[in-house]
């Protein structure tokens, strides 16, 4: 399927030798959990885009389709290249995998919905299509993901370590609130990259737009959630004192909220 | 045999690099020559309008009249001859010229008592900037750039950010835990350019005699354009006047 789409859209032999090496290799690998992500846009892609994603994220990505006009928060603009939910460091493109994991996984609280529904090799070729949209991935790759050390037990201790940290050394409260609701003093005037209002997250809701787990919570405060006025904080922190932020951040929970 | 396949890597080589850099090369054109009987330029920006007054309110607690409790530097300019602050004045289009300086000493922005010092900043494309925190509280640090990688990253006291701009891009910084705090980073490719002073005052020395075009940039009262001709060794004097708007 693959090989012969691509045949068909590039028809000179220079891609093709070009192209073909990468073709082979991303074919090669076909595990169950492994996805094979292609590397160019490929006609299922574009067809996938234009069906599901275009109504929301428009048709050349600008977020600006039909269906966003009276939409908060608004689908994401894709010529920039600002992905909020990465592994990557602050200001960097996302890995590939990134997108991914975003596509499969929908942003709750908002109208990205789990792409659940589309096959694993439909949500796959959409990427391409996606990263087209950015002039940043033509002059720019993505940065190594950072390294999440390994957990720490989440103690009272490691709590209360990251209260300390929550409160005092990194303030978060400014932006999040003192308990967490995301109506800190700095909280009403946020608005992201792209002119749009933003709210800092409520912990309380425990519904994490880039997932519940305690890794995801680590990798969001620090790589940064890109085009948003949410921080990296890359340098502050040892990795320990990571997970004892994570912990406490996710302390902030209120039961009601999870259960919803 | 090898060679042809020698000569068909070559190729591709070529073929990819332009395909995927065709927006860096159209402004990667900048080379190193040595010249000799260069001219300079020399002159003032000027802007004809009344100030708008309005901006941060540092004197909120104090008794003071309220014109005296905002200041802003948004829109600078000498009362005395109208010499406008932090403007830009740069050669447009140049291909080549003398060699690019990197500073060896850091330029600074430093962010004390909830401003960015200084407000703007011009800079050759390849120098690193050090962003200081000198308040005893949490700042972040955000820009917006699309050809440099932005970074939105957060700062306590005494922390430093050190960042490489290598493409030529104005790129504002913020801080959003203050939002009226914004400084500029204007990055240029080659070394022909100069931000005024506070009496508007700039030069620009080593230019190739000819013709070239020159632009002005400011925050607030956008772009310029003049043509200038330069001669071997010689300074010419020249204005540019933003005339209220
Ligand atoms: C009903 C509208 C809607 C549709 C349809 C939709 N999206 Fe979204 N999408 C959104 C909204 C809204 C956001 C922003 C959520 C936020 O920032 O909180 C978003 C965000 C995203 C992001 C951003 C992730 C990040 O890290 O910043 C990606 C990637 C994405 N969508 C991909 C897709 C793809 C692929 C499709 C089609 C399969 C699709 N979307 C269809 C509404 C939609
Ligand atoms: C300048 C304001 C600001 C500061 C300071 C700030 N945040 Fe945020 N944060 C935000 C905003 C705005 C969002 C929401 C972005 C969105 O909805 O897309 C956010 C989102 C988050 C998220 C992601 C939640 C999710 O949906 O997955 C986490 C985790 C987080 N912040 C943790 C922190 C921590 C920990 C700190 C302190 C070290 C901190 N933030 C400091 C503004 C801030």
């Amino acid at each position: 399927m693959k090989p012969k789409v691509l045949l068909d859209k590039v028809g000179f032999w220079r891609a093709t030798a070009v192209t073909g090496a990468a073709l082979m290799l991303s074919i090669a690998p076909m595990t169950v959990s492994a996805v094979n992500i292609p590397t160019e846009v490929t006609d299922l892609g574009k067809d996938t885009y234009k069906k599901y994603c275009s109504p929301c994220h428009g048709e050349e990505g600008k977020g600006d389709g039909p269906l966003a006009r009276s939409m908060l928060p608004k689908p994401r603009d894709f010529t920039r290249g600002a992905y909020k939910f990465r592994t990557t460091p602050s200001g960097s493109l996302p890995t590939d995998e990134d997108i991914y994991r975003t596509v499969s996984y929908g942003v709750p609280n908002s109208t990205m919905i789990p792409w659940d529904i589309l096959t694993e090799e439909q949500r796959a070729s959409v990427i391409p299509v996606l990263k087209s949209f950015s002039e940043a991935f033509e002059v720019r790759k993505p940065d190594a993901p950072v390294t999440v050390g390994l957990p720490l037990r989440p103690t009272e201790r490691a709590i209360e370590e990251g209260k300390k940290i929550y409160e005092e050394k990194l303030e978060c409260w400014k932006c999040h609130g003192v308990e967490g609701r995301g109506d800190g003093p700095s909280a009403a005037e946020q608005e992201d990259d792209f002119g749009f209002p933003i709210k800092p997250f409520d912990f309380t809701t425990g519904k994490f737009k880039g997932g519940n787990s305690a890794q995801d919570v680590y990798l969001r405060f620090t790589t940064g959630l890109n085009g948003t006025p949410m921080p990296s904080f890359a340098k502050e922190l040892t990795d320990e004192q990571r997970w004892c932020l994570t912990y406490y951040v996710m302390s902030l929970v209120k039961p009601e909220g999870t259960k919803k | 045999m090898k060679q042809i396949l020698f000569l068909i890597i070559l190729f591709e080589f070529f073929c990819c690099n332009f395909i995927y850099s065709k927006d860096i090369l159209t402004e990667k054109n900048y080379t190193e020559i040595e010249v000799r009987d260069g001219g300079t330029v020399i002159g003032n920006v000027k802007y004809m309008g009344v100030p708008a007054a309005v901006g941060k309110n540092l004197y909120r607690d104090w008794e003071l009249s309220d014109a005296s409790k905002t200041a802003s530097e948004k829109l600078i300019f000498s009362k005395i001859n109208n010499g406008l602050k932090n403007a830009v004045v740069s050669l447009k289009d140049i291909t080549q010229g003398k060699k690019k300086i990197i500073p060896a000493i850091r330029p600074i922005i430093d962010q004390q008592n909830d401003c960015f010092i200084p407000h703007a900043i011009a800079i050759v494309s390849g120098t690193t900037v050090d962003i200081l925190n000198g308040d005893e509280q949490m700042h972040n640090v955000h820009t917006r750039s699309t050809r440099n990688q932005p970074f939105n990253l957060g700062t306590t006291y005494k922390q430093r950010i050190s960042k490489r701009f290598d493409y030529p891009e104005i790129i504002k910084v913020t801080c959003d835990l203050h939002k009226h705090a914004y400084a500029w980073i204007v990055v240029i490719e080659h070394p022909y350019f100069d931000m005024t002073d506070r009496n508007g005052y700039f030069e620009i020395c080593d230019i190739p005699p000819g013709t070239h075009k020159f632009q002005v940039w400011h925050e607030e009262l956008g772009n310029i354009e003049k043509e200038v001709t330069i001669h071997p060794k010689e300074i010419t004097t020249i204005d540019f006047i933003y005339s209220q708007h």
